[in-house]
């Protein structure tokens, strides 16, 4: 059962991971492979001040979100004054910097990584509790993300995407958009990050690599940008490839490499012959408010 | 008499190339000025550079007495400049009523906040918009397209839609890029009728075009430009009448 | 005096280990000139050109000299296919910046896997060892493998200076890299020319690879921090400039060498990245003036990459 609510967990992890990157890459049009990043960061605040400081880990929790969003602010700010290709080149240079300074920290427990994090709700009330914290949070994040896509906020995104320079032509700050998108997705990850140390009460940063960028860019590209279900369909599915993987009994030195390569390669093949994802979207927004009965009646 | 625009000792040249040798150039309000000019006289490169979309290498733009040089374009827009493009620029991905209501002067739904937490006020504010965006559309005859995609359009049709998203932030100046280029017709005669109106309202408008007829019977001033210069300015009709001009627009 | 022989010994060094960071400089440079495109694959050729060689030298046994033909060989195999299969692809689907990105990166990340599985996640050198005999010039240890490979890069780099100012195609080359539509109104075969500027890349990073892999040791995943150095020179030499960005790439290499006088060996890794972020922080139009007299505007953000480029509209 253990066993089986912890895939529950990292399944839910992963579709909140999918889904606010698809925020970030797919309505925002952002590049970026900086997600794990703020996933660890999220991680690693709130163990760090729970374990370490003595922080309750609630708000142990609330402050890894909000370190990740400061962190992502502080990228995306710099660089999307520049350009949004600044944004890309910038994002790899987090991620890969970010990791290298984790691993040399010693507060961070260094490459051997942080053990022992505080546990969460799971000695009050067992860990159903927290596969049902995890899977309500998962559920508020798609939520939220389909409620801002329908939005007026969303139909500012789809413009933007559609055509930037237009977009400022009618005063609009595609800038500043892009920023709160960033914060908001990032901020998602690193909430998902605190969720995930305080289960497993282990995190290391081999588990925040570039694997995961690639993994998460494949579950939301093969799953399907700009949709709802598409980020949690790829999600399931990669999480169900490992899974099946392991039927294998390989040993872990060819695991990795092997998981690697069908992330990446699926990616390619995707992007070759269906770059639309499984889940396509529609690609043209309607408002929720029709105007047609109206228009009708006033002409 | 100050303009609601001015433009002064503005230049720019790309690589070598001239685009704008110290042009002055100032926009009334209620006035409607011609810019007109053989391709590659460098009409369209002064909009962008009066917008911000190019840096000028030297002179200042001011709307209504405020320097506009350190403004990014969208700032320009929002201090009251409003510009159609030549190709118009319509959002494909959204209906026609879509790309009115994002061009309001200020627009809510473009801050998370307001979204997550200010449903009230963003509704308020959608049905201002959309009264104000039905409105215009009316009047240039398209209240029946509103739903359909900007996209598909016919060309004529879509350049109105342009210049009514243009006149949904209450611009003190507008820029016309164009606006009859591949337009006739029904569209033609609103397009017409359109831009009197706005004038009549207040804005200062400035229209490049080449089609002289249009010119003719709507501007209250001619500027001609040639090679990044401004070359001479007048009515129209004195402008047209000129060997010299005629020479060098069709010389091209 | 002590201090000048650490100084000087400094500079030797890094001069020597920037050999490679130049060339892979200059190819990255090079590619995003002609065909705008921020080649994120480069990482994979690399890992491809290493890896032959090793399997040449230490799994066939070959010599030296057959070792760096084959590599070369499937180095420009490699980036024959990543230009006429991948990105010619690519540019006739009229893909967005997005997709081109998520393109070479997952290349590079799928040739670094495969290397994970055939070669496993311990570091390689392309000859068993690396010592080389070392030589006191005065106080300052030379190794005997500077002086060879800092002669070949000034080879290879004359002679790619020299064929991009003197011969037609190189001619062809800055044309198509000014002005690419325009080159192709004078009838300059824009294919050919993406092809011939992904070739000399590819040599460049074959040549880099193997002086790297003769002296440091490699990981599968070495080729994507390798490539980020690039990316680094090549943003503070300027986008546009390969000549910036090779001395960017020089400097750079001094200034993390010259680290170890002020920092543990431990951060020297991420010093790097801190090189990357202030380059695109404060100086995203390169150190350089980003115009010079007589030259297309090579400020960044006049360079349009993949479809969403900045409007062309300065007909009227």
């Amino acid at each position: 059962m253990e066993y089986l609510y912890g895939i529950i967990i990292i399944v839910g992890l992963y579709v909140i991971l999918a889904t606010s990157f698809n925020l970030i890459i797919g309505y925002g049009g952002l590049v970026s492979i900086a997600h794990p990043v703020f996933f660890a960061l999220g991680a690693y605040t709130s163990a760090v001040l729970s374990r370490d400081v003595g922080a309750p880990v609630l708000l142990a929790m609330l402050a890894g979100t909000l370190i990740a969003l400061l962190a992502s602010i502080a990228l995306a700010l710099p660089s999307l004054r520049v350009s949004g290709d600044y944004l890309l080149i910038a994002s790899i240079g987090f991620q890969l910097g970010i990791l290298e300074m984790i691993k040399n920290f010693r507060f961070t427990g260094g490459p051997g990584g942080f053990t022992n994090i505080p546990p969460f709700l799971i000695r009050e009330f067992g860990r159903e509790s927290y596969v049902v914290l995890v899977l309500a949070v998962m559920i508020a994040v798609i939520l939220l993300v389909w409620w801002i896509s329908r939005s007026d906020y969303g139909r500012a995104m789809t413009a933007m995407r559609d055509d930037e320079l237009a977009f400022s032509s009618i005063g609009r700050d595609a800038m500043w958009m892009k920023i709160a998108i960033f914060g908001l997705g990032s901020g998602i990850a690193g909430l998902a990050g605190a969720l995930y140390a305080h289960y497993f009460r282990f995190i290391a940063p081999e588990q925040f690599e570039i694997l995961q960028s690639s993994a998460i860019l494949t579950m939301v590209v093969v799953g399907g940008l700009r949709t709802t279900w598409g980020p949690i369909v790829g999600a399931l599915l990669l999480q169900a490839m490992p899974q099946a993987i392991s039927f294998l009994h390989l040993p872990p030195s060819v695991l990795g490499p092997i998981q690697g390569l069908l992330f990446t390669g699926l990616v390619l093949v995707f992007m070759f012959f269906r770059p639309q994802g499984l889940v396509p979207a529609k690609d043209v927004w309607r408002t929720v408010q029709r105007t047609a009965g109206k228009v009708r009646e006033n002409r | 008499m100050a303009g609601v625009l001015e433009v002064r000792d503005l230049s720019k040249s790309f690589d070598g190339i001239v685009v704008a040798r110290h042009i002055d150039l100032t926009l009334q309000s209620r006035r409607v000025v011609g810019l007109i000019g053989p391709n590659g006289a460098g009409k369209t490169s002064l909009f962008n550079l009066i917008c911000g979309v190019v840096k000028s290498d030297s002179g200042s733009v001011l709307l209504d007495g405020a320097p506009l040089d350190r403004m990014k374009f969208h700032q320009r827009v929002r201090g009251g400049l409003s510009r159609t493009w030549q190709h118009t620029r319509l959002f494909p991905s959204l209906p026609v009523i879509d790309n009115l209501l994002i061009a309001t002067h200020d627009y809510p739904g473009e801050r998370l906040v307001n979204v997550l937490f200010a449903r009230r006020r963003l509704k308020a504010h959608d049905g201002v918009a959309r009264d104000k965006a039905l409105s215009i559309l009316r009047k240039m005859g398209l209240a029946n397209v509103a739903d359909d995609l900007a996209s598909d359009l016919p060309y004529g049709q879509q350049k109105l839609v342009g210049v009514a998203r243009a006149l949904m932030a209450d611009a003190k100046c507008l820029l016309l890029d164009e606006p009859m280029a591949g337009v006739e017709g029904q569209a033609y005669a609103a397009m017409q009728r359109v831009v009197r109106e706005v004038a009549e309202s207040g804005v200062a408008v400035c229209v490049v075009e080449h089609n002289i007829a249009f010119i003719r019977d709507l501007c209250d001033e001619g500027v001609f430009m040639f090679s990044g210069a401004i070359m001479a300015r007048g009515s129209v009709a004195e402008l047209i009448r000129d060997p010299q001009l005629t020479e060098l627009y069709f010389g091209h | 005096m002590q201090d000048t022989t650490i100084i000087l010994q400094i500079l030797w060094t890094s001069l020597a280990t920037s050999t490679y960071y130049v060339l892979f400089a200059v190819a990255f440079a090079l590619v995003l000139k002609v065909t705008r495109l921020f080649n994120f694959a480069q990482a994979a050729v690399m890992t491809i050109a290493f890896y032959t060689a090793f399997v040449a030298v230490q799994w066939l046994e070959w010599p030296a000299w057959a070792a760096f033909i084959a590599m070369m060989v499937m180095t420009l195999a490699a980036s024959y296919a990543l230009e006429r299969i991948g990105f010619e692809a690519l540019r006739q689907r009229g893909v967005s910046v997005m997709f081109v990105f998520v393109f070479t990166f997952m290349v590079s990340e799928f040739v670094a896997y495969v290397a994970m599985l055939i070669f496993g996640t311990w570091p390689q050198t392309i000859f068993p060892m690396i010592f080389w005999p070392v030589t006191l010039v005065g106080e300052i240890a030379v190794s005997g493998w500077d002086i060879p490979a800092m002669a070949a890069t000034v080879a290879a780099l004359t002679a790619f200076f020299a064929f991009m100012r003197f011969t037609r195609t190189g001619q062809f080359m800055i044309g198509v890299a000014d002005n690419p539509d325009l080159a192709e109104l004078y009838g300059i075969n824009k294919r050919q020319i993406f092809l011939v500027a992904m070739l000399i890349a590819g040599a460049f990073v074959g040549l880099g690879m193997f002086l790297y892999g003769t002296r440091a040791q490699v990981l599968p995943q070495t080729g994507l921090s390798l490539m980020l150095f690039a990316i680094a020179a090549t943003i503070i030499g300027g986008i546009g400039n390969i000549a910036g960005a090779a001395i960017a790439a020089v400097i750079l290499g001094i200034i993390q060498n010259a680290s170890i006088l002020f920092i543990s060996s431990e951060w020297q890794g991420f010093l790097l990245y801190i090189f990357l972020f202030l380059a695109i922080v404060f100086f995203p139009n390169g150190l350089r003036l980003p115009r010079r007299r007589g030259r297309f505007g090579t400020a960044t953000r006049d360079i349009p990459l993949g479809r969403d480029a900045p409007p062309a509209e300065s007909q009227a």
